[in-house]
C-alpha cells in the first residue's frame, strides 16, 4: 500500500478490494487496486478514458467473467466474503450486486416484464399479487411509476432514453440488491434526463451502496460523497469528494481535475 | 509551398464532372431496371407456360355412358354387393362390352382403361341401379382427353366433335388427381402419394435438422471457446453447406442403407439424408441470428443474476428465433425441391399407394415430376406440369408459414 492511498479504508465497508489486478490476455488493465466501498454514501470512479475504471467496476459483480481472456487477481469481498471464492455463486452475487449499464438496455418486453424478470428468476415473489407489489415499489423507487403506471404492458423499449435508464435502475432494484454499480449511466442521456437520474441516485443513497463510474467530473462532484481517481490502471487517489475536488493531494489528480488532460 | 488558386465551382471541368456523375447514376439506374424487368419476364414466362399446360392437368374429360344393367352380362346380386363380389364380377370386361354397345367398335380407344372403376363405384354407391338403365360418367382415354382439351390427333378430334354432338362429353375438375397416386395410365395418376411422401420426408428432415442445427449454432456462439478446434468446425460447416446434394445422397446410401440397413425408398431415409444437407444451412443462419442479438441484452440479463442457460433460452433464443426460422425455411425449401440425393437412396421407385408411415416406400414431388417427365405417353406432359404447380404451391405455403412465424416472433425495438 503506497502512501498516496492512505485514505482508502473506511469503517464498515460493504465491499472491499485488496490488491486487485485485472489482465486481458497479456495486457494488464488494473495494476493492484485496493479500495473500500461503504453503504451510506455514493462512490464515484473518475478518470480519463481507458483508465480502467469501468473494468474495475465490472470486477465487483464478476461481469468480467464473460470476457474469455480476462483474468482477475487479488481479493474482493462482499460483507467479508470473497466473491471470487469457489463457494460464491455468481448468479446470486449479481443479484446482490446489481448493475446499470452505459446504454439503457431494457429487455424488448413490457415495462412490467422488465421489472418482474429478476424477481421471477430468483423466486422472490409469492404469486401474482406479490409481483404487482414488487413492480410498483421498484418503479416508484426508480421514479418512474407516475409516468408509466397506465401503460405497464407497453414495450419497455418504447420509452424515452431517460425513462429507459430509470427502468433499468428499477429492474436492478427489483431484486433487492445491496450494492448497485452504475457504469456511466448518464452518458447517453440529455441534461434533463441526467438530472433526473442524479436526483434518483440521491434518493437511493443509504438504501444501497452505490458505485458510479462517470467521466463527467461535475457529476461526480454533484452525486458522490467519496471519489476515486483512476489513471492508467492505477488508483491514484481516493477520498472524500470535496477534498478530491478542492484539495487534491496528487499532482496527477490535480492535472485531471483542472482539465490538463483527459 | 506553391499557392493554389481558389476552387472555381463554375468552371467547365467542374460542370463536366457533375454531368458525368449524373450520367453514371442514370446508367446504373437503367441497368438495375433492366435486370429487374428481365428476371420478371423470365418468371412470367415460366408461370404462363406452366399454368397453360398444368391447369389442364387438373381437369379430365368424361363420357356419359349409358349402361343397361339388366341387359349386360353382369352377374351381380343387388342385395349382396361386397368388395369381393365386385372384384369377381369381371367389371373391366363387362365395361368393354357395354361401351361397345353405346359407342361402337372404337370404344376401347375412347375410354380410359380405368373406366370400369367409375362403374364399380357407381354400383357400390347405389346397388339399385343394377335393375335399370343408368348414365354413368366414365373417364375418357388419354387421346380423347387431349383432343377435347387442346389438340389431339385428327381421328380423335373427329370423335370429340361427334361425341359433343351427342352431348355426352364433359370436362370437369379431376379430383382423383389430388387423391390418387402414381399409375401406369395418365388418366388415373394422382399426386397424393408423392405429396404425402414429401410431407413425411420434410417432417423427418425438420425434426432432425432443426434441433441439431439450433443446438450447434447456440453452442458455437454462446459456449465454445474460440480456438483452433472451433475454427475447424466452422470451416467444415461452411463447406458442408456448399457440398453438391448428390454427394449427400451417396452418403445416405452408404451409411443409412448399406451400413445401418434402414428400409430402402423410405421417407425416413430420405428425410435423414436431406437433414444432413439442411443442417449446415440452419447452423449458419442460426449463428448469424444469434450474433445479431445485441450484447447489451446479455449484459442486462447477466447483470440481474440470470444464469447462462436462462440468458440463452429466455433472451438470446427468442430474439434470434425469427432469423433462425428464416434460415430453416430456406433450408427446408431447398430440401423440398431436392431430387438427386433421393434418387440415390431409391426413392425413384414406382409406388402406386401412398406411404402409410415414414418406413413405407415413398416418393416425393420433385422425383415424381422427374419420373413423369420421362414417360412416353403424351398425357403425362400436362400431369408433369400439374405436379410442378402442386410443388410450387407447397413451397409457397411453406414460405407463407415462415413469413407468418417470423412476424409473430419478431421483436419490435
Amino acid at each position: 500500500m503506497t502512501e498516496e492511498q492512505t485514505n482508502l479504508t473506511i469503517d464498515n465497508p460493504k465491499m472491499s478490494a485488496r490488491d486487485v489486478k485485472v489482465f486481458y490476455g497479456e495486457k494488464q488493465a488494473i495494476k493492484g487496486v485496493s479500495i473500500d466501498v461503504g453503504m451510506d454514501h455514493v462512490t464515484a470512479f473518475i478518470g480519463p478514458s481507458g483508465c480502467g475504471k469501468s473494468t474495475f467496476l465490472r470486477t465487483l459483480n464478476r461481469m468480467n467473467d464473460t470476457v474469455a481472456s480476462a483474468r482477475v487477481e487479488g481479493e474482493i469481498t462482499l460483507d467479508g466474503e470473497n466473491i471470487y471464492a469457489p463457494s460464491m455463486d455468481v448468479v446470486q452475487l449479481r443479484a446482490r450486486v446489481g448493475m446499470v449499464f452505459q446504454k439503457p438496455n431494457p429487455f424488448p418486453k413490457s415495462i412490467y416484464e422488465n421489472i418482474a424478470y429478476g424477481p421471477r428468476i430468483h423466486g422472490l415473489a409469492a404469486g401474482k399479487a406479490d409481483m404487482d407489489v414488487i413492480v410498483e415499489k421498484s418503479l416508484r423507487r426508480a421514479g418512474l411509476w407516475d409516468e408509466v403506471k397506465d401503460r405497464l404492458h407497453d414495450s419497455g423499449t418504447a420509452l424515452s432514453g431517460g425513462q429507459q435508464q430509470r427502468l433499468c435502475i428499477g429492474r436492478a432494484i427489483a431484486v433487492e440488491p445491496e450494492v448497485i454499480l452504475m457504469d456511466e449511466p448518464c452518458s447517453a442521456l440529455d441534461p434533463i434526463a441526467t438530472a433526473k437520474i442524479e436526483e434518483l441516485i440521491h434518493e437511493l443513497r443509504g438504501r444501497y451502496a452505490i458505485v458510479i463510474v462517470t467521466h463527467n467530473m461535475q457529476q461526480a462532484a454533484r452525486v458522490s460523497q467519496r471519489t476515486a481517481f483512476f489513471h492508467l490502471g492505477d488508483l491514484v487517489e481516493y477520498g472524500v469528494t470535496s477534498d478530491i475536488f478542492t484539495n487534491p493531494r496528487q499532482e496527477r489528480t490535480k492535472d485531471y481535475i483542472t482539465g490538463r488532460y483527459g | 509551398m506553391s499557392t493554389r488558386n481558389p476552387t472555381d465551382w463554375k468552371s467547365e471541368a467542374m460542370r463536366k464532372r457533375i454531368a458525368g456523375r449524373y450520367a453514371a447514376e442514370r446508367r446504373f439506374k437503367f441497368a438495375g431496371l433492366f435486370a429487374v424487368v428481365l428476371s420478371a419476364s423470365f418468371l412470367a414466362f415460366l408461370l404462363v407456360t406452366m399454368m397453360g399446360n398444368g391447369l389442364r392437368g387438373f381437369t379430365r374429360t368424361e363420357i356419359a355412358l349409358k349402361v343397361d344393367f339388366p341387359a349386360s352380362p353382369l352377374l351381380l346380386d343387388p342385395k349382396a354387393i361386397t368388395d369381393e363380389a365386385l372384384a369377381n364380377a369381371n367389371l373391366p370386361m363387362v365395361t368393354g362390352t357395354v361401351a361397345k354397345t353405346a359407342l361402337g367398335d372404337k370404344a376401347d380407344a375412347l375410354l380410359s382403361p380405368t373406366a370400369w372403376i367409375s362403374i364399380r363405384d357407381a354400383i357400390k354407391a347405389d346397388p339399385t341401379i343394377l335393375s335399370r338403365t343408368a348414365t354413368i360418367s366414365v373417364p375418357a382415354s388419354t387421346g380423347l382427353d387431349l383432343a377435347a382439351k387442346s389438340k389431339g390427333s385428327p381421328e380423335m378430334e373427329a370423335e370429340v366433335a361427334q361425341l359433343k354432338q351427342q352431348g355426352v362429353l364433359s370436362t370437369g375438375f379431376n379430383f382423383s388427381f389430388l387423391t390418387a397416386s402414381d399409375g401406369t395410365d395418365p388418366t388415373q395418376v394422382g399426386i397424393w402419394g408423392a405429396f404425402k411422401g414429401s410431407l413425411l420426408t420434410m417432417l423427418v428432415t425438420l425434426i432432425l435438422s432443426f434441433p441439431v442445427g439450433v443446438a450447434t449454432a447456440l453452442y458455437l456462439e454462446e459456449y465454445a471457446r474460440k480456438n483452433w478446434w472451433t475454427d475447424i468446425i466452422e470451416v467444415s460447416i461452411n463447406n458442408l453447406a456448399a457440398v453438391p446434394s448428390i454427394i449427400f445422397g451417396l452418403l445416405g446410401l452408404s451409411i443409412f442403407l448399406n451400413l445401418a440397413h434402414l428400409p430402402r425408398s423410405a421417407a425416413l431415409v430420405g428425410g435423414m439424408t436431406l437433414a444432413l444437407m439442411t443442417m449446415p444451412v440452419i447452423v449458419i443462419a442460426g449463428r448469424n441470428a444469434i450474433k445479431s442479438v445485441p450484447p447489451s441484452i446479455r449484459d442486462a440479463a447477466l447483470g440481474i443474476g440470470a444464469s447462462p442457460v436462462q440468458v440463452v433460452f429466455q433472451h438470446v433464443l427468442p430474439l434470434a428465433l425469427p432469423g433462425i426460422l428464416t434460415g430453416t425455411i430456406i433450408g427446408m425449401a431447398r430440401a423440398l425441391g431436392e431430387t438427386a440425393p433421393l434418387l440415390m437412396i431409391g426413392m425413384r421407385a414406382f409406388i402406386a399407394t401412398p406411404p402409410g408411415g415414414v418406413t413405407d416406400p415413398a416418393t416425393v414431388l420433385p422425383v415424381q415430376i422427374f419420373l413423369w417427365s420421362d414417360e412416353v405417353s403424351k398425357g403425362f406432359v400436362e400431369k408433369t406440369s400439374a405436379a410442378i404447380i402442386v410443388l410450387l404451391a407447397f413451397l409457397l405455403a411453406m414460405n407463407g408459414l415462415a413469413i407468418y412465424l417470423r412476424n409473430k416472433f419478431e421483436t419490435r425495438w
